[in-house]
């Protein structure tokens, strides 16, 4: 590792860490206007069915309603709340309020109100007549019922096929089969989903948005409403976390519309429950996976079909099932995969971007079956992955892309000695009533967009007359210190503190086109977009030092915020100097604008495990040890880094054990806050130990590759793993919830019997 | 109703209904949105505030149960206009991600240690039991609370470059960056693994 970085691999609170510990940072949600309107939506309370008519007339006799929407005045234009960009393929079939309504939750009607109250008093009027339609809850049901049509073109929404190698001879092979299911999941970020728009009289509008792609929600709200793109300015607004959940353009379009048609300021903030039935989900997903491997471990192939739960809207599901046939090949090196994978509409609530882009799901449907593998083998767990994990610089097949300086056998390999593995693994796991358990998982996920389309970035650099800088970038800050990452690669290549370096989030009309911040690209493609920025100025800086000091540049050096003669160092110019002298003398502007074109998308690793204690007779199960593993690159913000492991597992043992959004007969789930949605609080959670494996062998900043997402992809699978080595069960229906567990042993005592 | 109410040290007199529920008046007629709701049912703690020293949801609180009482907010804590060392702790130990639970896990920590002034981190956690935090695992959160209490543990100390980082940063303006909170685990936790890098 080079030791000579003066920022990067140290350690830093996230930037507006300040107003945040003081209360004074204003959130999406906090926001007010004079003369704001308040909006409130009435939410479809059937499954399926007609609107057959909206009375909406109490209502709006109400004092203090303004207005009442529904489809009936509003347009049937259809949109896509996932669209990145215009013309991008995707599954258009969403219209801002619903006649055909398709889940409980699905938007019918808004009210428009000076304030909160009256628009929640008005919703209660509005009086609405439903034709109920047959509600189709799973997608076995959705596939089966041909003669009901969730959307016209039929319910099976996407079906693919990934294929790589050839058929091997698989006589003496040990065929292995098991099927994992995943649950609907809701994202939780603390702050519930909210907008705030202001239509101007002239036809324009500006909107603040928590959202994760500013320009996504521009070019989708203008092309609803008809808007020139810059006539309406997104900003983001400081946001309380997303996880994936704020991704997709939910409040969005129907906020801007509703201030459209008023041409006034309207807020529209969701309760919780409004959070957890109409926004999004994390997709239900299903998959049988069967490997025929050799007696020794080695796979021979893995044949996979999933069955992905879109819900009521196709949102992002037929891409993210697209990656989730992409997730196996970048972390076992597979003669043979075959992969088919099939999206279904069902009336459940609308699934889509989560945290992992189906990484999660589907490598705990992988991780569970070969810990089952190795049972079958009497192989050690850690033993069966060593012998076929990728190695680095290994060719992705299904991809044809390079998994670049992929080093998870060596987060394996360095993890299970941490951990101790061998002898906690040999330790019995009592047959008490208490009963402990290891279990261990290997994850692998992605780097930006590369490969699926031109994944690139844009930046403005300028350096300001007292040695200061601005970084002009449409980042945008779901709390996990994305802004900071951006200000230490800056500082790195420029030689000064990082607290010299604002760097913008996004807003339309002044920061340059960024796609957004997710899918794993904020570092390797966004942060070497910035140190091509920054690498750019610092020429441009020398290139005028050159000029003032009447030296040639090859004899300059930079340091610390100042320009030196090398050998001389009597000779010098400051920084700020050269920002002023610019202005004044016309030396050359000190100014870069780069956009960063990514040609590599190599794959993140983390390789965790878990220890956990199961009450037999409560079925409720603690994880009490839990080391996270990370093939990370480089750490640019060390302390963030091993934060977003500390958080991703915390997420990952609720997936594994307490979190999903059922439905019932009725498609409604009893889900409807936080009283019934089971989070990990502090004193469930274990005390997390994180190790980072740092090698800098990709084109990331300084080495840097991704971490957010792939941190939570292996959690759930190392902790069911323990609750099946405890238990000497083969649990793979998430979350393993007491009812689960105490009806498996109930089953394995019966057997035993 | 008309309704005095002292808040962060300061008298309101406010009109409100009798059903109005502190968070609303804290926010909305106050102007205290450093008080944040992110369940409306006592849950996440995410509006946690202090009223006669104990911490209190104050989305299922009504603003009436608040007279003559002392109620302190987020804003209270940092009121001389220097970050109090709870906050500061907070700081320094990469507590702090999407900050929406921030004040809540603040005042409910503020609460405990104004009731127990050395609290053990299985105190500290069931003090902060009802409050979520969806980004860090509560690991940052519980050691700045430890940290906060002046009990310093292996987990503050800086390692030796981070003292010279320190010493090279000590230019006016410049806040030096947060120690590395996972240097060593916690002083309780036995040593069984070996360090990570």
């Amino acid at each position: 590792m080079s030791d000579d970085l003066r920022y990067v691999g140290k350690s830093y609170p996230v930037h507006d860490v300040a107003q945040k510990v003081t209360g004074e940072l204003i959130y999406g949600s906090d926001l007010n206007f004079p003369g704001m309107l308040y909006a409130k939506l009435l939410l479809s309370p059937i499954a399926h069915g007609m609107v057959r008519s909206v009375d909406s007339s109490r209502a709006e006799a109400l004092p203090g309603v303004l207005k009442v929407f529904s489809h009936l005045n509003s347009p049937a234009d259809t949109y896509c709340r996932a669209r990145l960009y215009p013309g991008q393929e995707c599954a258009i079939d969403e219209t801002l309020f619903s006649e055909h309504v398709r889940f409980v939750g699905d938007r019918v009607a808004a009210v428009v109100a000076i304030s909160q109250a009256i628009a929640e008093a008005a919703v209660a009027l509005i009086e609405v007549d439903y034709e109920e339609l047959p509600a189709l809850l799973t997608t076995k049901q959705a596939l089966e019922r041909s003669d009901v049509l969730i959307h016209a073109d039929g319910n099976l929404l996407f079906e693919m096929q990934i294929e790589s190698g050839e058929r091997p001879d698989i006589s003496g092979a040990v065929l292995v089969s098991s099927t994992t299911a995943t649950p609907r999941v809701h994202h939780a970020a603390l702050e519930p989903h909210v907008c705030v728009a202001q239509g101007h009289s002239t036809g324009g509008m500006t909107v603040w948005t928590t959202s994760q792609g500013a320009y996504g929600v521009r070019t989708v709200i203008a092309d609803l409403l008809g808007l020139e793109y810059h006539k309406v300015r997104v900003i983001k607004a400081p946001m309380g976390g997303s996880f994936g959940g704020k991704t997709e353009f939910i409040v969005e379009p129907v906020t801007a519309f509703l201030a459209h048609e008023t041409r006034r300021t309207v807020k529209l903030l969701f309760d919780r429950e409004e959070c957890i039935r109409a926004t999004m989900v994390r997709p239900a997903t299903e998959t049988t996976i069967r490997t025929a491997c050799a007696p020794d471990g080695q796979l021979l192939e893995l044949e996979a079909t999933t069955t992905l739960d879109s819900g009521g809207y196709a949102s992002s599901t037929p891409d993210y099932a697209d990656h989730m046939c992409k997730k196996v090949t970048k972390l076992y090196r597979l003669p043979h995969y075959d992969h088919r994978c099939q999206v279904v509409y069902t009336n459940t609530p609308v699934a889509g971007a989560a945290r992992g882009w189906g990484a999660p799901e589907m490598i705990t449907a992988v991780e569970i079956h070969l810990a089952k593998v190795a049972k079958r083998l009497r192989i050690d767990p850690v033993e069966l992955r060593l012998k076929n994990l990728v190695q680095p610089f290994d060719i992705d097949p299904v991809t044809d892309m390079s998994l670049g300086d992929a080093r998870v056998a060596e987060c394996l390999e360095r993890g299970a000695a941490a951990f101790d593995w061998t002898a906690r693994r040999a330790r019995a796991t009592g047959k008490g009533r208490y009963r402990r358990g290891v279990g261990v998982a290997c994850g692998a996920h992605k780097n930006g967009q590369f490969g699926s389309f031109a994944e690139a970035s844009n930046m403005a650099l300028k350096m300001n007359e007292d040695g200061t800088f601005e970084l002009s970038a449409s980042l945008h800050e779901p709390g996990c210190g994305v802004v900071t990452v951006m200000k230490i690669i800056v500082a790195e290549v420029l030689g000064v503190h990082p607290d010299l370096i604002a760097a913008s989030e996004a807003d339309t009309s002044a920061t340059p086109f960024d796609y957004g911040t997710f899918g794993s690209r904020m570092t390797y493609v966004v942060g070497a977009c910035a140190q091509a920025t920054a690498t750019e100025l610092k020429a441009s800086i020398l290139a005028a030092a050159a000029e003032i000091l009447e030296t040639p540049l090859e004899e300059l050096v930079a340091r610390e915020g100042v320009v030196y003669v090398a050998g001389d160092e009597r000779r010098s110019v400051a920084f700020r100097d050269i920002a002023r002298l610019s202005h004044m003398k016309h030396v050359p502007a000190i100014q870069a604008a780069t956009t960063y074109y990514a040609t590599s998308n190599p794959g993140s690793y983390s390789v965790q495990f878990a220890e956990v204690e199961v009450d037999c007779a409560t079925g409720l199960t603690a994880v009490t040890d839990f080391l996270a593993v990370g093939d990370v690159g480089r750490a640019i913000n060390r302390g963030m880094v091993k934060a977003q492991f500390q958080g991703a597992v915390q997420m990952g043992i609720g997936y594994a054990l307490y979190e999903h959004v059922d439905v019932d007969e009725a498609g409604r789930s009893g889900v409807d806050g936080f009283k019934n949605y089971h989070m990990v609080n502090a004193p469930d959670m274990p005390d997390i130990d994180v190790l980072i494996v740092e090698h800098e062998g990709d084109d990331g900043p300084f080495g840097a590759k991704s971490v957010g997402e792939v941190a939570m992809v292996p959690t759930a699978a190392a902790v069911v793993n323990a609750v099946n080595n405890a238990l000497g069960t083969e649990l793979s229906d998430l979350p393993l919830i007491p009812d689960r567990i105490i009806a498996a042993l109930a089953a394995n005592e019966g057997g035993e019997a | 109703m008309e309704l005095l109410l002292k808040v962060n040290g300061t008298a309101w007199e406010i009109s409100a209904r009798p059903t109005a529920r502190l968070i609303d008046v804290l926010r909305n007629q106050m102007g205290l949105t450093g008080t944040k709701e992110g369940c409306g049912e006592g849950e996440c703690g995410a509006c946690t505030v202090i009223v006669d020293g104990k911490a209190v949801n104050s989305c299922v609180m009504l603003a009436v149960q608040a007279l003559g009482k002392e109620v302190l907010t987020v804003e209270g804590l940092a009121a001389s206009g220097e970050l109090d060392t709870l906050q500061q702790k907070f700081v320094e130990q990469g507590a702090v991600q999407c900050g929406f639970c921030t004040p809540g896990m603040l005042m409910s920590a503020k609460a405990l240690l104004m009731a127990n002034p050395l609290p053990s981190d299985q105190d500290i956690r069931k003090a902060l039991a009802g409050n979520l935090c969806r980004c860090t695992g509560y690991k940052t959160i519980v050691a700045a609370v430890r940290a906060a209490s002046g009990q310093e543990t292996a987990a503050m100390e800086v390692p030796a470059e981070k003292e010279e980082l320190l010493a090279d940063l000590s230019v006016p303006g410049l806040a030096a960056p947060a120690p590395d909170v996972d240097a060593a685990g916690p002083a309780s936790a036995p040593p069984r693994r070996e360090g990570g890098e």
